[in-house]
């Protein structure tokens, strides 16, 4: 079943054209991975995606329905993106209870079912012990992954990610991907990342889509997407790609100047 | 509930500060004097009226604009994102004050205090949209907010002083201490209009404590999340312009309030706004007062108008504070 499908999307801020007649889709239970070179218009992807951007041309549907017109998309789909302020002196568990918002009524309070799926989503993203903490307080990992049990206690069945593992360091960012894995695979969360690292990409997803200068250039499995003429061409460097040995998945590895 | 501890023991300061309020002003009272004069209204005697008629009325409108300037206060600072947004920063009580000026200028004033926080509404929310509109052009950035705000309301508070210069004198003289900030109108009738528009407004701005508490992440994910968020902002910046309206018309301009009270509470009660406004509101009506009975001692038998006392105040802890917290911290 298709999740979510974008139809030849133009996308432009002001007078600059970033997408210009890109079309996807993702099917459920996927994880697919959104790479590109700066500016190819993956963030913008995003953010048309998740309704901030109107696309001034095409159209995004989730199942089959287009988003503008979805009520209560917030109830499935859940985004953690880049520009998010620092939240204040919120508690780790207050915070994490605004992602039940779209659950609870105006003048309603939580509920037992709501304090239920925020203890969950602390304890799948292992930050129970970090419930009283203030968040602004948090190193970037756990931050990081406060902000998942947020996304989380939204009770998505989809997650839009723009670059989750942006500023941590290599421990925390495979602790960060290794827990959006076991959502993707545990809770069947299907999930569209927009992501920097192309290795980390290439490790986690089931489906890539490089994009160059506002189209999808090819889309397919890690192997069929991440061979050096691809990032080559889009990247504009020089890239000599290997096989990972234990999980057979591609690994590109740059090649400076002194080499090539 | 730590929060229902916390609500009871603000009520119970707010409960003592009455007490003393009524102990100061220009003739002392002692506190078995309070006691006996509040316990027997009916009592055909000076000390009975002068608790019932005068003081306790006074206290009553200054709880309730202290309640209206916080719980505005919390709402600006909480959208904005900004300890120094309130309603004054933002030029909101400028324009009010200016519509109020009007008013009185074309002696509206005697017609109905109906009519006064229409105008003073009137005026709060036209230097609102201005404000908007010239810090959207610049894209809404929380400081153009604020510098918009600031220069907005010196503009309508220059217009008010125009008003007066080229009015009658007469009717001016009350009308420079109303500007200043003042309870001394405080009759019933203001006291009943007031307590109810700060209440509808009070219990708005509650209704969407949620949101508030979303929109401090961003825009971005506010929405992401499902709150409108030009809808909900629209609403809230009304509302608080409404509330600050209805204050600025019963009593005029009283600084600081709404910058310091709100600001505190963050500090002490934390970032959630469903317990920010109440804590603010109740803080705010204790604050006011105190200062208040302050405004009525220090200088007696000549009262003060409070808004000289709050700007004292306020600013002096203000300028503290900012000393004090070296780093730019937000909240």
């Amino acid at each position: 079943m298709i999740t979510l499908e974008a139809a030849s999307l133009h996308c432009s801020y002001e007078d600059k054209e970033v997408l210009s007649g890109l079309s996807f889709t993702v099917e459920e239970g996927e994880f697919v991975g959104i790479i590109g070179p700066n500016g190819a218009g993956k963030t913008t992807l995003f953010r048309a995606i998740t309704r901030v951007l109107k696309p001034r041309q095409g159209k995004i549907y989730y199942r089959g329905i287009d988003i503008e017109e979805y009520r209560g998309l917030e109830r499935d789909i859940a985004a953690m993106s880049q520009f998010m302020d620092e939240p204040f002196s919120f508690s780790v568990e207050d915070f994490v209870m605004m992602g039940r918002f779209p659950h609870v009524k105006r003048f309603g309070e939580p509920g037992q079912k709501d304090l239920d799926v925020v203890n969950e989503a602390l304890e799948i993203t292992d930050t129970l012990a970090v419930r009283s903490r203030k968040v602004n307080e948090l190193s970037g990992g756990e931050k990081q992954r406060v902000y998942l049990a947020q996304a989380l206690a939204q009770a998505p069945k989809l997650l839009l990610l723009d670059e989750p593992t942006a500023h941590l360091d290599i421990g925390h960012q495979i602790e960060v991907m290794d827990l959006i894995q076991k959502l993707n695979k545990e809770r069947n969360i299907t999930v569209l990342a927009v992501l920097h690292d192309l290795n980390i990409a290439s490790e986690y997803c089931s489906k890539l889509a490089l994009l160059d200068e506002g189209r999808i250039k090819i889309s397919g499995t890690p192997s069929e997407v991440l061979t050096y003429q691809n990032i080559e061409q889009v990247y504009k460097t020089v890239v000599v790609v290997k096989d990972n040995p234990l999980s057979s998945k591609p690994f590109v590895i740059p090649v400076s100047k002194n080499y090539r | 509930m730590k929060k229902t501890g916390a609500a009871f023991f603000l009520l119970t300061i707010l409960f003592l500060s009455v007490l003393v309020s009524i102990m100061f002003g220009g003739s002392r009272l002692g506190f078995e004097q309070v006691i006996y004069g509040l316990t027997h209204p009916y009592a055909q005697d000076s000390l009975s009226a002068i608790i019932w008629r005068i003081r306790l009325p006074r206290i009553l409108l200054g709880m309730i604009i202290g309640m209206g300037l916080s719980s505005s206060g919390c709402v600006f600072q909480g959208m904005l994102r900004n300890p120094l947004a309130d309603p004054y920063t933002l030029g909101v009580s400028g324009g009010a004050a200016f519509g109020v000026a009007i008013a009185i200028i074309f002696d509206f004033i005697k017609t109905s205090f109906l009519f006064v926080p229409l105008f003073a509404f009137a005026g709060a929310l036209a230097s609102m949209m201005i404000v908007y509109a010239v810090s959207a052009r610049k894209g809404f950035s929380t400081h153009t907010l604020i510098l918009t705000g600031v220069i907005i309301g010196f503009l309508f508070s220059s217009m008010v002083l125009l008003l007066y210069a080229v009015s009658n004198p007469a009717k001016v003289q009350h009308a420079i201490i109303w500007l200043m900030g003042d309870l001394s109108g405080a009759d019933s009738g203001l006291i009943k209009w007031t307590a109810a528009y700060v209440a509808a407004g009070i219990i708005f701005m509650l209704a969407f404590t949620r949101e508030l508490d979303i929109l401090t992440m961003g825009d971005e994910k506010a929405a992401q999340l499902g709150v409108r968020v030009d809808f909900t902002k629209k609403a809230l910046f009304t509302a608080a312009s409404f509330v600050t309206a209805v204050c600025v018309a019963s009593a005029g301009v009283i600084g600081f309030v709404g910058l310091i009270v709100p600001h505190f509470m963050r500090h002490v009660y934390g970032p959630n706004h469903k317990f920010l406004i109440v804590s603010s509101a109740i803080s705010g009506a204790i604050f006011l007062i105190l200062c208040d009975a302050a405004a009525r001692t220090v200088m007696a038998p000549v009262e003060l108008p409070v808004g000289v006392i709050t700007g004292f105040i306020g600013g002096i802890i203000f300028l503290v504070y900012l000393v004090r917290s070296a780093k730019h911290e937000v909240f």
